[in-house]
């Protein structure tokens, strides 16, 4: 079954958005909700259409796209790059019901760009010829570039320029190792190829690997990010409307991390190997380093951007540590740090409608007034700082066990985190909702309720049986 | 010599027959309209007849000319610019009293100039067609003598230019000297690798330089650029550079020249020369205001990215740079042609302060979206975006340099497109830009001109997600 619906039903939807708020004012959210839900409905009849197990990629649609370069528009799935899809379709409706009071100007053009960037990460999750993998990776960057530049808080044009700038370069290392590839390629078999199957078949000459390897490497560690690349994510999440925050934690993060497990492991095993202790060193660091940081944040959203970098050094560890083990964590991390730390940002953005303030200072006692509030956001932050029974448990477990059996000292020093997240996401809790009553807040809406719940849920689920994520049997990593 | 090599160089003979009957046209009628009307037909029927020719294979027309496939794509890019300027002359020059035909007369010159260059085969038709470009050039940047840089800019143009092909003459001397041919092709030429030989090519590329604005020849590009008005620039941006491109690559690539002298130092000349470029040029292009010197500083950067090309050695690579060249140009070229004409119709509008700045163009997509989308899609186009044909170029720029193996033209090719977005994106952020909207007048569009836009917009975007459009042109 072919995946191209999806990506056009969103293309469309996004255009129809744009041209249809110009029509009639105030259609715009509809449209992009509609669009999503016709999406997901789509999703949801290609998995149950499946009949053969995906645990390999699968190719749904090949077409001839650049006869002269040998580029096709080919797409595949697997379990990975489903789990993926179905988490960035969720987001998606989580961002646009979290826009619906907050945005007020050029909603045509917001939405249009909020669906172009859903899309632009589907495209990611689905590509397989590298090249439209590069595309796509490069499609979903201008949206949301724009998100953060025309709808962001005041700061938002440095904000933007600086993700844009961080992001562009190194992807253009990535785009020269793409190219590279291709080429050895042409050397070995006398024709361009820029698939990935075939790239996967092909003798790799050790010389040459490392380098490519390293150019996948650096796009895929900004955007993760680690550590020495990681300095425009508290920017671009602090300064991007919450939407824009929902999608660069819940989902532009995740694709780093994809990346990274499609290519830079599958594709360049052996280069991945001679590197992984570099990886892993980098990774342990971003643990500890983000998590120091952000404990000493005063912003909401700065604190939570933090706290991301230091959940995303376990994925990172987790990928470079070649286990089983530490495979799944890797993978349960990215699907559970998307969820939660989306919710997190819902939070910032709910208290920001309240207050019209991210400052950590600004806020407290808001127990007094809003106590479902304050209770929702409770397990949010339990969950985010790895408490038992939330996914992001699972996950953080999963990667330390694989990571301990091959570099123990690595593993102990991010283990040292989880005692940080502690106490980041206690400072976060009671500096905003315990102390003397600032503030007297209304309770959460309906449409509040929406979007907190279902993520809640899902991180409770997913945390108490695993398994559903689990038996998928994500092979790799070995 | 039989009929059809004759035919293969109809095109440059229907523009200077044009020439001849537009001075005709003027003694007999001095009308705006008219002479507009009619060098534009001239275009048009050059640009049929170039199409018609397009399948006669590569010829060699007496020892100064060679038309081939690259020289016939060339040359049609060369020819679409040339109408695209026509067109925004015809609107600029409208408004004053005076008739302006020379101006039409000049720029076909400029454009004959060009179709020589770009079919050059020996260095007297290099020298001829050089001349011819630059000579009209400075007559067409100093044209509007009552702007205020204009004659300022015309002269310094004229000196450098001068001095840029006596350069140029002292190295084709030297080359003979060493090779005893002034033909390009090199056939039998052995045994050049001197020192008077790479001064010879030194000077030879230095002189080109100037007219590709590379550093350290790059002083006049930002004041000529401000100097002119929008036409002329545009000319300067897209004919006068592509054409020049192609000269040089014929006479350094083509003809295996630099394939003869690989190893030596003027290979790390040229390729310091072009790293600069792409340096310099764009942290100058950074903190601009104007926006005709931030895009002649990144014109520099653009140059420095194309002589990458040159670089490549080996012949089997020949049909490749010639494709990627051709793509980057053209890339450019409707770059260029959407923001110069966007510049051109605003300078119409603002006659006391004919500089556009940064700050004019603040929240320009919501004031008046289809020059708005214009701009945005060029301007992604020149920092090389996906889904814009510059991306297309940029990539083919990567496989070629790829091929060549030129690791740390690359790395410069990287390290400048990052500092080009330093400047593009600000850029791009003021057309989004609603707080303070502080404009002179309010901006009116024509029919015409939207048409325009949507054309630029729609090409734009098709060469840029389905290439194939011109390999397979290329291929009938």
């Amino acid at each position: 079954m072919t995946m191209l619906p999806l990506l056009l039903i969103m293309f469309v939807g996004a255009m129809a958005a744009w041209q249809g708020d110009r029509t009639k004012k105030g259609s715009a959210p509809w449209i992009a909700f509609f669009t999503l839900l016709g999406a997901a409905i789509y999703l949801l009849v290609f998995c149950l259409s499946i009949d053969n197990s995906l645990t390999r990629l699968v190719v749904t649609d090949k077409h001839m796209w650049i006869s002269s370069l040998n580029i096709f528009f080919l797409l595949a799935v697997d379990y990975l790059s489903l789990t993926l899809i179905a988490l960035t379709l969720l987001l998606g409706f989580i961002a646009v019901l979290i826009s619906w009071r907050e945005i007020n100007e050029n909603l045509g053009f917001y939405y249009f760009n909020l669906l172009l960037a859903v899309a632009g990460t589907v495209g990611v999750f689905l590509a397989t010829d590298v090249f439209l993998f590069f595309f796509f990776w490069e499609v979903m960057l201008l949206p949301i570039t724009a998100l953060i530049a025309i709808w962001g808080h005041e700061n938002r044009r440095f904000a933007a320029i600086k993700f844009f700038i961080f992001t562009q370069l190194s992807s253009l290392c990535m785009l020269v190792a793409i190219v590279t590839m291709a080429i050895l390629y042409k050397n070995q078999v006398g024709h361009l190829s820029w698939s990935w199957f075939d790239w996967q078949q092909m003798a790799k000459p050790n010389a040459w690997m490392f380098y490519i390897m390293l150019g996948f490497f650096i796009a895929f560690a900004v955007k993760l990010p680690s550590v020495p690349v990681h300095s425009w994510l508290p920017d671009a999440h602090t300064q991007a409307p919450t939407a824009g925050s929902v999608l660069l934690a819940g989902i532009l993060l995740k694709t780093g991390a994809y990346g990274l497990i499609r290519f830079v492991i599958q594709l360049f095993p052996d280069a991945a190997k001679s590197f992984a202790y570099v990886a892993m060193t980098l990774g342990a660091i971003s643990v500890l380093y983000g998590a120091k940081l952000a404990f000493a944040q005063q912003d909401f959203k700065r604190l939570v951007a933090y706290s991301s970098i230091s959940h995303m050094g376990f994925v990172m560890m987790a990928i470079f540590a070649f286990n089983v083990n530490a495979y799944q964590g890797a993978i349960i991390t990215m699907i559970a740090h998307g969820l939660s730390s989306a919710a997190l940002f819902c939070l910032a953005g709910m208290i920001y409608q309240r207050i019209h303030s991210r400052q950590l200072n600004n806020m407290g006692g808001f127990w007094q007034s809003a106590p479902f509030f304050a209770g929702l956001s409770l397990m949010l932050v339990a969950a985010a700082t790895g408490l038992p029974g939330f996914a992001n448990f699972i996950g953080e477990f999963y990667s330390l066990v694989g990571v301990f059996s091959k570099y123990p000292i690595h593993a102990t020093a991010a283990a040292m985190a989880i005692i940080g997240s502690a106490v980041y996401g206690i400072r976060l809790f009671q500096s905003t909702f315990h102390g003397p009553s600032t503030h007297v807040i209304s309770d959460l809406t309906v449409r509040e309720w929406l979007i907190l719940l279902p993520l809640i849920l899902l991180l409770v689920v997913l945390g108490l049986w695993p398994n559903i994520l689990l038996n998928l049997g994500f092979v790799g990593g070995v | 010599m039989d009929v059809t090599a004759w035919l293969a160089f109809t095109p440059q003979l229907i523009v200077a027959t044009g020439i001849i009957f537009g001075m005709l046209t003027i003694a007999w009628r001095r009308s705006h309209r008219l002479i507009g009307y009619f060098s534009l037909a001239v275009i048009t029927l050059a640009i049929l007849a170039t199409l018609y020719i397009f399948p006669i294979p590569s010829i060699e027309l007496t020892q100064l000319v060679k038309v081939d496939l690259f020289a016939k794509t060339m040359w049609i890019l060369v020819l679409i610019a040339g109408a695209i300027a026509t067109l925004l002359a015809m609107g600029e020059l409208e408004t004053g009293t005076e008739v302006h035909d020379e101006f039409y007369i000049l720029l076909l010159l400029t454009l004959l100039g060009a179709g020589v260059l770009v079919t050059s085969q020996h260095y007297a038709s290099l020298f001829l067609g050089f001349e011819l470009l630059s000579i009209s050039l400075v007559g067409l940047t100093g044209y509007f003598r009552n702007r205020q840089h204009s004659v300022e800019a015309s002269f310094k143009y004229l000196i450098l230019s001068a001095s840029a092909s006596s350069f140029m003459l002292l190295g084709i001397a030297f080359i003979y000297s060493q090779t005893g041919t002034l033909n390009f092709s090199l056939a039998g030429v052995t045994d050049i690798q001197n020192m008077i030989m790479q001064l010879g090519v030194l000077l030879l590329f230095s002189g080109i330089a100037f007219k590709l604005s590379l550093v350290p020849f790059h002083y006049w590009t930002p004041d000529v650029y401000q100097g002119a008005s929008s036409a002329v620039t545009f000319i300067l941006a897209s004919v006068s550079k592509t054409a020049m491109f192609v000269a040089l690559y014929k006479c350094l690539v083509d003809s295996n020249l630099i394939n003869l002298l690989a190893g030596e130092k003027i290979l790390l000349a040229m390729m310091f020369i072009s790293i600069a470029s792409m340096i310099v040029g764009n942290c100058l292009a950074l903190g601009q205001q104007s926006i005709k010197r931030l895009l002649a500083y990144s014109s520099i950067a653009h140059m420095g990215y194309l002589v990458v090309l040159l670089m490549v050695l080996g012949k089997q690579h020949h049909s490749m740079i010639q494709y990627s060249a051709s793509y980057y140009l053209f890339a450019y070229l409707l770059a260029n042609a959407g923001l110069f004409s966007v510049l051109c119709w605003q300078e119409k509008q603002n006659k006391n302060e004919p500089d556009i700045h940064l700050c004019h163009w603040r929240g320009l997509i919501w004031r008046n979206p289809s020059q708005g989308i214009v701009v945005l899609v060029s301007v992604l186009g020149l920092a090389g975006i996906p889904l814009t044909a510059g991306f297309i170029g940029k990539f083919y720029l990567i496989i070629s340099a790829s091929h060549g193996q030129l690791w740390w033209m690359l790395s410069a090719l990287i390290v400048g497109s990052g500092i080009a977005l330093g400047y593009y994106m600000p850029l791009i952020f003021a057309l989004f830009k609603d707080d303070e909207v502080q404009q002179p007048s309010t901006l009116v569009t024509s029919a015409g001109q939207r048409i325009f836009s949507m054309f630029i917009v729609v090409t734009t975007l098709v060469f840029g997600l389905y290439p194939d459009v011109f390999a397979n042109f290329l291929a009938n």
